[in-house]
């Protein structure tokens, strides 16, 4: 088995510092997109094994970008998980409608996400 | 009929003025009859007078043949002692004679003096025939009798026949008078009883009248009023105390009306404000949703670190940086949880906040309670203890997740505000409903307090809350929940002995509404 691409789509740095080296102990490789648009297009332009979704984007919310995703035949299938703020309720619900794989809320404990990605996408 | 109203005089004056005219009417009439009363008592005893006077005439008459009788008669037995009785007849007719006299007016006295003088004329001649009589002169004495008495007495009695006549005739006058004036009387008594009852059913009529109108009035106006129609005005011509009533009620209609307007206005500005202040609260919830995310994404990045770094990701941890990891930890658990009270809070004050109502189970619930805070029962070295009744249904309603947010808050109070001894956590059947009950044997609430510990920021005193920590805001996140689900919570509690916190579900809870 190839290796697995994990795309995470978050706009605050530090954030993306945490999985950048959460993920640097394991086998997958990560690839970043700071904003709902470059997700988007980043996704279309090399299918990854997974994406991590923040909701509050810059230029496009996560939700719609799923939505964008699932519409299209290419990235349709690819697992989604989407990571939002326990702030809003029914957040999970809307999550799922747009298309989420699964939901996440902030703040996670990073052991959990992990978890969470092993079991939709097994390392290589 | 107006003209009564329009009189500017009070209603009592025109009751009374009224009545008074009726009452004089009724005085003139008893008055007239008093005096028709009088003058026929005085009629008939004129006419009982008249009687008397012709029975008078009538024995004076009587008398006058008695004595032409008995002279004849005295003359024919030639006897003396017969002249005698005429003598005795004359007293009597003297006598009645004299009565009359008494009893008659100054023309006819004259008559009675001239029968008078004939009577005596007419003795003296009987005395001389008794003298012839007595002598045996019979032929003389008859000749006396036939040329002087006998016309003298002729004379007489016509004389006192005019006078029995003119006494009958007054007498049939004086009768037709009296019967007149009866008649009279009668007529007009008959017509003041008619003008009477006439001016008194008229004048009711007409006061009644001038009365009850202003009242139909009144009493339409105070219909339009209690039906919410203000500022309608009545008007009637009264110029009495009517009069002023009806202005009265006009000026209270026109103030209803004035200020039903006001009120009007009134509501409607507070309408608006009330609207204002509806978006200004949406504002301040919504602004707050946002500050809890915007806080909760680098307090995101600090819990992860610090996980990571004390999962020994950056290498191993030194023994000494284990407890201030820890330490930043638990704040920073502290803090999110202050984030979610306040955003829960905001939420629920906005009416944004709404119940996943599933299906779930007590024991499952309280388990996980006593999971996530059972180590720190065990550090501060307490009994926690959670039993469910087995008669409670295996499958309940209702928001789990809240419920075990309740139920999380009232253990962590009690083990906060217990020392020794022990927190204990009860789920129960309570009639439809399922009771959860935390009880502990800690400091316990005084009693004036015990009612606030359930409004917002609300903590029993300041060195408790130093001691202890915490905002004040866990109670009345839980109150909340309950509530939304058509619950009650409620708190039994002793100084320095412990408190109970108790909350009803309903078991067929489906208020999935706000609260
Ligand atoms: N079991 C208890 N024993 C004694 N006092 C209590 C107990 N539970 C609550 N109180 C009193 O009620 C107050 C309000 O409780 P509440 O849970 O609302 O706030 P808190 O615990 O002080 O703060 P927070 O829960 O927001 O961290 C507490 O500060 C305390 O004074
Ligand atoms: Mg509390």
């Amino acid at each position: 088995m190839s290796q697995k691409t994990i795309l995470y789509v978050e706009d605050n740095e530090f954030n993306r510092k945490i999985i950048r080296q959460l993920l640097a102990q394991t086998s997958y490789r990560l690839r970043e997109a700071h904003d709902g648009e470059s997700g988007v297009r980043a996704a279309q332009d090399e299918l990854p094994d997974l994406i991590l979704m923040d909701v509050q984007l810059p230029k496009m919310s996560g939700l719609e970008a799923t939505q964008r995703l699932r519409a299209d035949p290419r990235t349709a299938a690819v697992p989604i998980i989407i990571i939002t703020s326990y702030a809003m309720d029914g957040d999970a619900q809307k999550a799922n409608d747009a298309g989420a794989t699964a939901y996440l809320a902030k703040p996670y404990s990073p052991r959990h996400l992990l978890a969470k990605i092993r079991e939709i996408v097994p390392e290589a | 009929m107006s003209w009564v109203a329009q009189v500017r005089a009070p209603v009592q004056r025109k009751l009374l003025v009224a009545f008074l005219l009726i009452t004089l009417l009724f005085i003139a009439m008893g008055a007239f009859s008093l005096f028709t009363i009088r003058e026929m008592s005085r009629q008939s005893e004129l006419l009982d007078r008249a009687h008397q006077r012709l029975e008078r005439a009538q024995e004076i008459h009587h008398s006058l043949a008695m004595q032409m009788h008995l002279t004849a008669m005295a003359l024919l037995v030639r006897d003396e002692a017969a002249v005698a009785s005429v003598l005795r007849e004359n007293n009597r007719f003297n006598e009645a004679l004299a009565q009359l006299e008494a009893a008659v007016e100054d023309p006819e006295r004259v008559v009675i003096q001239k029968v008078r003088a004939g009577q005596e004329e007419a003795m003296v001649i009987v005395a001389d025939i008794a003298n012839l009589v007595r002598d045996g002169k019979i032929a003389a004495a008859t000749q006396l009798h036939a040329s002087r008495e006998d016309p003298l007495y002729r004379s007489i009695d016509a004389r006192v026949a005019e006078m029995v006549q003119r006494e009958n005739a007054g007498m049939v006058s004086l009768r037709d008078g009296l019967r007149a004036a009866q008649q009279r009387s009668l007529v007009v008594m008959a017509s003041f009883a008619a003008i009477s009852v006439l001016l008194a059913l008229g004048g009711g009529f007409v006061i009644s009248w001038a009365l009850i109108r202003p009242v139909y009035a009144a009493h339409g106006l105070l219909n339009e009023l209690a039906g919410g129609r203000f500022g309608g005005t009545v008007t009637v011509p009264n110029r009495d105390e009517f009069g002023e009533l009806a202005a009265r009620l006009s000026a209270t209609s026109r103030e209803l009306a004035r200020l039903d307007a006001e009120q009007r206005c009134a509501a409607q500005e507070l309408g608006a404000l009330n609207a204002k202040l509806e978006q200004a609260s949406k504002a301040k919830s919504e602004f707050l949703a946002n500050m809890s995310h915007e806080l909760r994404t680098p307090l995101n990045a600090i819990l992860g670190f610090t996980e990571m770094l004390s999962d020994g990701l950056y290498g191993p941890v030194p023994a000494q940086y284990k407890e201030p990891l820890a330490d930043i930890q638990t704040n920073g658990r502290h803090l999110l949880r202050l984030i979610n009270d306040v955003l829960d809070l905001s939420k629920i004050e906005a009416g944004r906040m709404e119940l996943a109502m599933e299906e779930y189970s007590a024991q499952e619930v309280v388990g996980m309670v006593r999971a996530s805070l059972r180590s720190l029962a065990e550090e501060k070295g307490l009994d926690f203890k959670v039993e469910v009744d087995p008669g409670l249904p295996e499958v309940l309603r209702g928001d789990a997740k809240r419920i075990m947010q309740c139920l999380l808050n009232l253990a962590g109070n009690a083990l906060k505000f217990t020392k020794r001894g022990g927190v204990t956590i009860r789920a129960a059947r309570d009639g439809d409903c399922v009771r959860y009950s935390v009880s502990d044997t800690g400091i316990g609430i005084p009693t004036d307090q015990l009612a606030e510990v359930f409004a917002e920021f609300r903590q029993v005193d300041a060195t408790v809350t130093r001691e202890f920590g915490g905002t004040g805001l866990g109670l009345s996140i839980t109150k909340k929940f309950v509530e939304m689900h058509g619950g009650r919570i409620w708190v039994e509690s002793r100084l320095n002995e412990g408190s109970a916190f108790h909350f009803t579900i309903p078991l067929r809870s489906e208020i999935a509404s706000t609260v």
